[in-house]
């Protein structure tokens, strides 16, 4: 009874005095992030319950109030017992709320020495030491950060941006991807930033649709910065540079490219058309630039494509990539047999493009050599485990070789991975 | 003189021939009302298959105005939906397909019917092809919403007319429906011959009945019954969609029953190697499907019943050794379709249990 009473003066108390009290737990749940502060907000509406007499209320009120300051008494403890950490987290926050950058790097760099294991503190050193072009430490602030937080996306991201500043660009492009897988960009202004880095890293390590595939959303707003579509041009006309590492006197045919690829993407195929034309007519033994303009077609004119992989090869007969568009074209016409000489050209080229040895496979099955194409597309799948057309490729072969159970396994395989990409049901 | 005579003879072929074909290919098209000029021509030497072949569903996948006879059985037709009427109309060889919502009203031939009991109408306006948003379904005798458009909701009488299709689809539907409608990826509606004909399978067949003619026979065509059954559900899955295609398109439900290779593909005892279960295996192509349940039992028996010298038998059915598919292949109605199709994943059904996707 004594106890009952007790916690309902606290609880008079704290709805009372409660201004004073948020002015004091303010401090505690700015350390504490979030989760103090979502805590003190239930732990107000609890109180306010106890003191209009709920039964509820009370229970729910004791049970906070037990909880929520055996949290905070050991917080308060921690931070008090340091007083120049408190008082530099308070001047480095002052600082870089008024955009004093330097004081607030310089804040942070000692609260972080005083205090190694405070995360907060190295994610806001590294993104103001970023934000002053010191991209060296600012990748030294992050990766204490991420050694701390393993899942903090944001911070794998923007550690990726400075490596690409520093021109680590291997590495750059691994923490941008672990960035994204980690929800890194919650805001679209975010995510272009990212897709724009992604994209020339991956043109510069040869991985050319890919790049596209990044490229295509940028494409759809009204931006055309010069940068933007030489980054186009160069995926396009599968060049493993960046940007800036292009000569002065390239840059003509690649912007061109990548604004005729611009317009393409952006919906405007007329457009494109004509671009693609005139850059013909100016770079006429431009390479992969027929290739280019094929693979923007394959999706929805197969017919006007496969001319342009044509007129590829006979510019450049020992284009890997437009023999093995070529290649699909044919197996997609089930004539696998005039599929096959250009899946073999394009899977002995130095390096293969991706999806030669599919393509390879495939015709090998649909040919006879059923083993051969078994043995092909097996070792793919172990490269790329989640890819439907292999295991499509894979389910089809084993079909063929009577091996049904292997054949089911595959099938299954494509219903999980189909199950699991965004879908749109169809209906006829 | 003589190399003047060899190349009369050389020309012989090239020149001659066409034209008697020509006459061989016309004259049936003249005497009878519903033309299938390769099957016709090809009578002479395939004459099981070919007789019977032009009277299937396959073959007359499209049929022309004044050829149907759906529509001549029922010379006006009426369906409403929502705010709009429709009425298909037919007089004599002309069938007219008119959508009002009372103010407004669009009337447009039936160019084409797509599909011989249940069937859809192409519709040209302005140069451009339409889907028709209502069908005719032989199971009530009449019009309803054309399946897959149920969700469509017109705004406009054009709208209520039908959809308008794109090159690719229009391709896809004559690629299917018809013989050289398409042609090197092109709509090529000037050569089509209406619905599945012998060259829409058997590609080269034309090239082979000039050489046959001649006495040559070394261009026939590849002989399709000798795929493996993996190879002919593909090639039948062509139009009929192959598991892969219908993965791809995310059909998932009781709308997949219709698609027969996908099915199925999907069944416990499919065996791509294996010639006992293929499409072929139970279905001739030339000729009708049979719907006698009991015609398909020795082909279960094949594998389920006992063994002969060089196959391997599966586990009997405990129940049963007659009508086999009854059980094992029960019928599933089709979502919006207003029928029902065999389903061909064939399996043991449990009480109970639902569609396997």
């Amino acid at each position: 009874m004594f106890v009952l009473l007790w916690i309902k003066a606290v609880a008079k108390l704290v709805v009372v005095t409660a201004p004073r009290i948020r002015g004091i737990l303010g401090d505690a749940s700015t350390l504490g992030g979030r989760g103090l502060g979502v805590g003190w907000w239930r732990f107000m509406r609890f109180a306010e319950l106890t003191y209009r007499g709920s039964r509820a209320g009370l229970f729910r009120f004791s049970l906070f109030f037990l909880l929520f300051f055996s949290l905070l008494v050991p917080a308060r403890a921690a931070a008090q017992s340091d007083p120049s950490f408190d008082d530099l987290v308070q001047k480095a926050a002052a600082a870089r709320e008024r955009d004093d950058v330097p004081q607030a790097v310089e804040l942070y760099s000692e609260a972080v020495r005083l205090k190694p294991d405070w995360p907060d503190g190295w994610w806001f050193l590294g993104s103001l030491q970023y934000e002053a072009n010191s991209y060296s430490a600012s990748q030294d602030a992050l990766t204490h950060y991420v050694e701390l937080v393993p899942d903090g996306g944001p911070a794998w991201a923007l550690r990726g941006l400075c490596e690409f500043e520093t021109g680590d660009y291997t590495q750059s492009l691994a923490d941008i991807e672990r960035g994204e897988s980690l929800r890194a960009a919650s805001q679209s202004r975010d995510e272009k930033v990212l897709r724009y880095y992604e994209a020339q890293l991956l043109t510069r390590s040869g991985r050319f649709e890919r790049a596209l595939q990044k490229y295509a959303p940028l494409a759809q707003g009204t931006v055309r910065n010069p940068e933007l579509l030489v980054g186009i041009g160069l995926a396009g006309l599968r060049t493993p540079l960046l940007p800036k590492e292009l000569r002065v006197d390239k840059t003509d045919l690649f912007k061109a490219a990548g604004h005729a690829a611009f317009l393409f993407m952006s919906g405007n195929p007329e457009g494109a058309q004509r671009e693609f034309q005139e850059l013909f007519q100016h770079f006429p033994a431009a390479e992969n630039a027929h290739y280019f303009y094929g693979s923007l077609l394959f999706p929805t004119d197969p017919d006007a494509a496969i001319i342009e992989f044509n007129r590829e090869l006979e510019i450049n007969p020992s284009n890997a990539a437009a023999q093995l568009m070529v290649a699909w074209n044919f197996i997609m016409r089930n004539n696998a047999a005039e599929a096959l000489p250009y899946a073999t050209n394009a899977i002995s080229a130095d390096p293969a493009p991706p999806g030669a040895r599919l393509a390879l496979g495939r015709a090998l099955v649909e040919t006879g050599d059923v083993k051969g194409g078994i043995d092909l597309l097996g070792k793919e799948s172990q490269i790329e485990p989640d890819s439907l057309e292999i295991h499509f490729a894979l389910a089809e072969a084993y079909s063929k070789a009577g091996r049904k159970d292997d054949a089911r396994r595959e099938r299954m395989l494509c219903l999980q991975i189909e199950k699991n990409a965004p879908r749109q049901a169809a209906s006829r | 003189m003589r190399q003047g005579k060899r190349l009369a003879v050389s020309l012989l072929p090239r020149v001659l021939v066409p034209g008697i074909l020509a006459v061989m290919v016309c004259l049936p098209v003249l005497a009878q009302e519903r033309p299938s000029t390769s099957a016709l021509a090809c009578v002479r030497c395939h004459a099981a298959q070919a007789t019977n072949q032009p009277q299937t569903p396959m073959a007359r996948a499209i049929e022309l105005p004044g050829a149907n006879p759906t529509l001549k059985e029922h010379p006006k037709m009426n369906f409403r939906r929502d705010a709009y009427s429709y009425t298909v109309e037919t007089a004599g060889d002309k069938s007219t397909y008119t959508v009002t919502d009372g103010t407004h009203t669009v009337s447009v031939p039936i160019r084409l019917s797509f599909g011989t009991g249940g069937q859809t109408w192409l519709l040209e306006r302005d140069g451009k092809f339409y889907d028709s948003l209502v069908s005719y379904y032989p199971s009530i005798s009449g019009l309803d919403v054309t399946m897959g458009e149920e969700k469509v909701v017109p705004h406009t009488v054009d709208e209520a007319m039908g959809r308008e299709l794109g090159e690719g689809e229009a391709k896809a539907c004559f690629g299917c429906h018809a013989t050289h409608a398409v042609t090197e990826g092109k709509l090529t509606l000037g050569s089509m011959q209406t619905g599945v004909t012998c060259e829409h399978c058997h590609v080269g067949s034309a090239a082979h009945l000039l050489d046959a003619i001649q006495g040559e026979f070394g261009s026939a065509p590849p002989k399709l019954g000798r795929m493996k059954s993996e190879d002919i559900s593909r090639f039948c899955g062509q139009c009929h969609r192959t598991w892969e295609t219908v993965v791809r398109g995310h059909f998932s439900g009781e709308v997949n029953v219709r698609f027969q290779p996908y099915r199925l593909a999907n069944s416990k005892c499919f065996d791509g190697a294996d010639p006992r279960i293929s499409c072929v295996a139970c279905h001739d192509p030339h000729q009708d499907v049979v719907r006698q349940d009991s015609t398909y039992d020795s082909k279960c028996l094949a594998c389920h019943g006992a063994a002969t010298a060089g196959t391997t038998t599966a586990k009997a059915c405990p129940v049963a050794k007659v009508n086999c598919v009854s059980c094992h292949m029960p019928k599933v109605n089709l979502p919006g379709g207003h029928m029902a199709f065999t389903d061909h994943e064939i399996r043991v059904v449990r009480a109970g249990e639902g569609y396997p996707d």
